[in-house]
């Protein structure tokens, strides 16, 4: 499959050519959407199934040298602060570094799973998507991971037949009521995500392992591990740097973000964070709320 | 016991009796009751339905994906006779509906490659005395909450059934030659995403087949349920499941709802 057009399989034509519409929105969010003049049109779904590995770089020099695995993008240097009379287990060089192709290759996955939702939106000539659900599971092979988008396409009542490509939102219901009521539409879900690589210099290496002492610092006093903490800092970073590359001058409204640390062996991790949210762009002045009314429940 | 009407148990014969003379019985949550009631219809009776059923096997090959239609037959008609049985203790309590609706499925230590398919739901009827059955004569089904019920009748559409598809599938293995080409990349493999989207669109359009045969205009909280049950990783059962609604002829004005501020923690 490519992310070209029609690239959709049959069944998926034979089913959005088929009378009754169909929704993944709970009824609450379906009420939601009638009220705004949303009606649903059919539940549609893009996947893209990847092979999928850390596949670090250079292992060869980890420990050894400052030329690790490092493609292009964020790169620290840490070196041993013990002289040369430490013995071969001893990291003398670690390295934080982005791991570029892990990046793409998300994105790539992410990307073709999103083209085909908005393909079988386009197909029913959706005006957006909303309720979007995005998943990525582990499949039934070792090293195969899922990318999964799922949504329900809505055309907006008395308007002409779209000709552009549909919207996309995450949201559904009276949180998407709230978003049009504050003057704002939405226009994509946007999601990244980064990846940095930690090879642990010995310093690392002995505050991770709880043995610091004088090794670490004279006056044994608890320290922050540094190395840890830039590569957790500059994940976070990297992922809202290439979130704003993505808005081309509109907000981010509901930005989720989180962040998963996975240890290959003692001293080698990768953190990744996933930041995710609602391309929104300005429709009208903001026009203040009703005043809400203070309620009680009694359940 | 097969699928023709009548075939329930004689217990369940004695407990319809009983509540044919008044009392009822049901899951509802308190609110859900109030709510059920809100919409016009009241409690019946709590009705079930099941049906214990040998999937049996299905050869499958190793390196082709490949809808594995004997299972899919097998899981589609368990669920079905659990679910006319269940539509069969409704009619016998005069009910118009069920709400509430939960399928699910049992395997037990004893009975190997069998399982139990079970639909359980309350049973309602309409206070006005108009019938509310569906197209097909029988008492709607929908897997809703009172909640819901009442929510999806103020937008003026009525549940007509809960309508299902499923698909099982067998996802090919790769070969060694495909796993040592793709060695140390991170690329897509199209066999994999091709099957698995094919399986769950037949899923998909079964599930709407069904809705169309009920005349409805569109399915409601549609879920995608994906599961390997005993058969092994590559083998997976893909079900659809939501509820069938058609839209009343009566324009329905929905209400703007209201900003709040809640006073509770």
């Amino acid at each position: 499959m490519t992310t070209g057009s029609s690239d959709l399989p049959e069944a998926a034509q034979r089913r959005l050519g088929e009378g009754a519409f169909s929704s993944g929105l709970s009824v609450n969010d379906f009420a939601a959407c009638l009220q705004m003049g949303l009606e649903p049109v059919g539940l549609v779904q893009g996947f893209c199934a990847m092979q999928w590995g850390a596949y670090g770089v250079g292992l060869i020099q980890r420990g050894i040298t400052p030329y690790g695995g490092s493609q292009g993008g964020y790169v620290e240097n840490y070196q041993c602060p013990h002289g040369a009379m430490m013995g071969g287990e001893h990291r003398v060089w670690g390295q934080n570094y982005q791991q570029t192709w892990i990046e793409s290759s998300w994105h790539e996955g992410f990307s073709s799973a999103y083209a085909r939702m908005v393909e079988e939106a386009s197909d029913l000539h959706a005006d957006g998507v909303v309720g979007v659900l995005d998943t990525q599971s582990s499949l039934s092979e070792a090293g195969v991971i899922e990318f999964h988008l799922v949504g329900t396409a809505v055309t907006l009542k008395g308007a002409p037949v779209a000709t552009t490509p549909p919207w996309t939102t995450y949201l559904a219901g009276q949180r998407l009521a709230k978003l049009f009521e504050a003057g704002f539409a939405p226009v994509a879900v946007i999601a990244t995500v980064s990846s940095v690589r930690v090879w642990a210099y010995c310093v690392t290496e002995y505050l991770m392992g709880g043995a610091g002492g004088f090794m670490v610092n004279q006056n044994f006093a608890p320290q922050e591990v540094d190395q840890i903490v830039r590569a957790q800092s500059a994940a976070r970073s990297i992922a809202r740097k290439n979130v704003r590359d993505q808005l081309h001058g509109d907000s981010l409204h509901g930005a989720d973000l989180s962040v998963m640390e996975r240890e290959f062996e003692k001293g080698d991790l990768e953190v990744q964070t996933l930041l995710r949210g609602n391309r929104v762009r300005r429709f009208k002045a903001f026009e203040a709320l009703p005043v809400p009314q203070p309620t009680v429940r009694l359940s | 016991m097969s699928d023709v009407t009548n075939d329930l148990p004689q217990a369940t014969e004695h407990r319809l009796e009983e509540l044919e003379k008044g009392l009822f019985t049901s899951d509802l949550s308190v609110n859900e009751f109030l709510l059920v009631k809100e919409a016009g219809f009241h409690p019946v009776g709590f009705v079930m339905g099941s049906s214990i059923y040998h999937t049996g096997i299905q050869t499958r090959k190793w390196s082709q994906s490949q809808e594995l239609t004997k299972l899919t037959e097998a899981m589609y008609n368990a669920r079905e006779l659990a679910m006319t049985r269940m539509e069969e203790e409704a009619a016998e309590l005069g009910a118009d509906g069920v709400v509430g609706v939960r399928l699910d499925v049992n395997y037990y230590e004893w009975g190997k490659d069998a399982a139990e398919f079970i639909a359980v739901g309350t049973a309602v009827k309409a206070e006005d005395g108009v019938s509310r059955l569906n197209k097909k004569g029988k008492p709607f089904t929908s897997d809703l909450s009172g909640q819901d019920f009442w929510t999806l009748a103020q937008t003026g559409y009525q549940p007509q059934g809960l309508v299902m598809g499923t698909c099982v599938y067998h996802i090919a293995h790769r070969g060694i030659g495909q796993t040592l080409g793709t060695t140390g990349q991170n690329v897509e493999l199209p066999n994999f995403t091709q099957a698995l989207y094919e399986a769950r669109e037949l899923a998909m359009t079964r599930m709407q087949d069904e809705a169309n045969e009920l005349g409805a205009s569109g399915i409601v909280g549609v879920r995608l349920e994906e599961k390997s049950h005993q058969w092994g990783s590559h083998t997976i059962e893909f079900l659809a499941l939501g509820t069938a609604v058609t839209k009343g002829s009566e324009d329905v004005t929905l209400v703007k709802p209201v900003t709040i501020i809640s006073l509770d923690n």
